[in-house]
């Protein structure tokens, strides 16, 4: 985490400095994922959700020379989006509808075990799973660097090692490596919600 | 382990891949975050080069200066003290010493400066009026130059025909008035400056601002500025009002110290009808106010007249007085 944040530090500080390249690469990896966190809490209103991740941007670039680096970059985008998501429901409290999301149920560790489980035919399984996946992609979203893509690429994709290390530009070893760094920080994300 | 990664596949498998954003909306929001991305690195490009430029001024003004500091004081009279209040002292060697009865001439590089209770009035050489504010410091530089160290100066450049303007040296910047009243504050490289009447120039970084009367213009270290409003009569200046060198009315028409007044307190001046201000003009005044502030000296000195005067926002009106004078 500390080196992550050495990292996010100094990719706040190129950007600072006017490199464009720098701004584009944060954007890139950013905006999928601030996309996503924010279509959650705006359920089936994209153009929210978009208007939202633009404020997101704006803002944060704005107040980027107060980032002190005592979190990720991503986090403290996050958390300029949820103040986002905020101003969104306060400008149009009449039609706002409180979003609860999986994480803040009580009985959220019970929901993820019937989910993980085979099959399940309960008629509410649809929402629930609904959430899950929410939560699941979420997880990916907040794993740092590029080990939600990697552990996408192994699981969904099913690629191999050895061709999930070509697209890293990495070496076996160190791709198998990252897998289980990437593994081991999903679950502990997971075990962290739960 | 096992186990926890049979979950872990499980669970993303069940999933299925993340939600890829729509095209537009990746187009749009970039649009909008590199627009403010590029405005951000302007502005802290333009920031940090007034910060050089600033830093290197006052450098250079530093130098020249403190070679000035420490020359022989003395060299042609820039000024007189008319009055003083509270600490006030004056450099001597690297010392200071209060002022105490010293309040002759300052010559070329004198150091005066005052402690928080302290205020000071200057007349300098060209006849415009300098005051200090408590807690500053100014080293008078050359004929109508005067560097501020630090601390709060007001400036009444007066009516003065053909007369060179005067120049504010700081840290932070220089200011030129022209023909003009106004208060310039100094802390390092931050600047306000308020201008009261007529207008003030301010050099900083290579770049000139103007403050126009009833503007506070503030520059931070960084150079970025603010500009607010400030009323020609606001409360904001009674401290130079307050310490104003009273000038000698004794045997002198009325319409002499009225038209003071006005001008101390930042106001326009008004007489009811043409009648009333002859008769200020032939109002004979005894005596002296010294040590009143402008509009308790006018109270005292019409007291014993059948005039009066009456504040209506930025403009003191002169009327015949409406009761008539006690017969004592």
């Amino acid at each position: 985490m500390a080196e992550l944040v050495h990292v996010d530090r100094a990719l706040a500080r190129r950007i600072l400095g006017g490199e464009e390249a720098a701004f584009r690469d944060l954007f890139d990896r950013f905006f999928p994922r601030l996309y996503r966190f924010a279509l959650a809490r705006v359920p089936r209103d994209p153009e929210a959700a978009r208007d939202i991740v633009q404020q997101t941007f704006c803002q944060a670039i704005e107040r980027l020379d107060t980032y002190r680096g005592e979190a990720a970059l991503y986090t403290w985008f996050c958390q300029i989006c949820r103040n986002a998501v905020a101003d969104h429901y306060r400008r149009n409290s009449r039609s706002a509808r409180r979003v609860v999301l999986l994480e803040d149920l009580p009985d959220a560790r019970a929901i993820l075990e019937s989910f993980a489980a085979p099959e399940a035919d309960e008629p509410e399984t649809g929402a629930i799973r609904e959430q899950v996946h929410r939560l699941v992609e979420a997880t990916l979203d907040a794993l740092p660097g590029r080990y939600g893509e990697a552990l996408e690429w192994k699981y969904i994709d099913g690629l191999s090692v050895r061709e999930i290390a070509e697209r890293m530009s990495l070496g076996e070893k160190a791709t198998e490596s990252l897998l289980t760094r990437a593994r081991e920080s999903f679950r502990e994300a997971i075990a962290g919600i739960f | 382990m096992k186990r926890e990664m049979d979950i872990v596949e499980s669970l993303i498998r069940s999933a299925g891949r993340r939600l890829d954003p729509p095209g537009d909306a990746y187009r749009q929001v970039l649009a909008s975050a590199t627009d403010a991305f590029r405005r951000k690195s302007v502005r802290r490009r333009q920031a940090r080069w007034f910060a050089l430029a600033a830093a290197i001024a006052t450098l250079v003004v530093g130098a020249v200066l403190m070679m000035q500091w420490n020359a022989p004081a003395g060299r042609g009279d820039l000024a007189s003290i008319e009055r003083a209040t509270g600490g006030v002292e004056l450099a001597h060697g690297d010392g200071w010493q209060p002022l105490d009865g010293n309040r002759g001439s300052l010559g070329t590089g004198r150091r005066l400066r005052t402690q928080p209770d302290g205020r000071a009035a200057l007349r300098l050489a060209g006849g415009a009026s300098l005051r200090l504010a408590g807690e500053t410091e100014v080293l008078l530089d050359a004929p109508g130059r005067i560097f501020v160290h630090h601390g709060t100066i007001y400036v009444d450049g007066g009516v003065r025909p053909g007369a060179d303007p005067i120049e504010v040296v700081t840290p932070g910047g220089t200011a030129r008035e022209i023909g003009t009243q106004f208060e310039l504050q100094v802390a390092g490289a931050r600047l306000r400056l308020r201008v009261r009447e007529g207008s003030v120039s301010v050099d900083r970084g290579g770049r000139s601002l103007v403050g126009a009367a009833g503007e506070q213009i503030e520059i931070d270290d960084a150079g970025s500025v603010r500009r607010s409003a400030i009323g020609p009569a606001s409360d904001a200046w009674a401290w130079a009002e307050a310490v104003a060198p009273v000038p000698n009315v004794d045997g002198r028409p009325a319409t002499q110290l009225i038209s003071w007044v006005a001008r101390e307190t930042g106001r326009r001046l008004r007489y009811e009808s043409p009648a009333v201000e002859e008769r200020a003009a032939t109002v004979i005044l005894h005596g002296n106010i010294h040590h009143l502030p402008p509009l308790a000296a006018l109270e005292a000195m019409l007291a014993t007249t059948d005039l009066e005067y009456v504040l209506e926002d930025d403009t003191m009106e002169i009327r015949a007085r409406s009761e008539p004078i006690a017969e004592p």
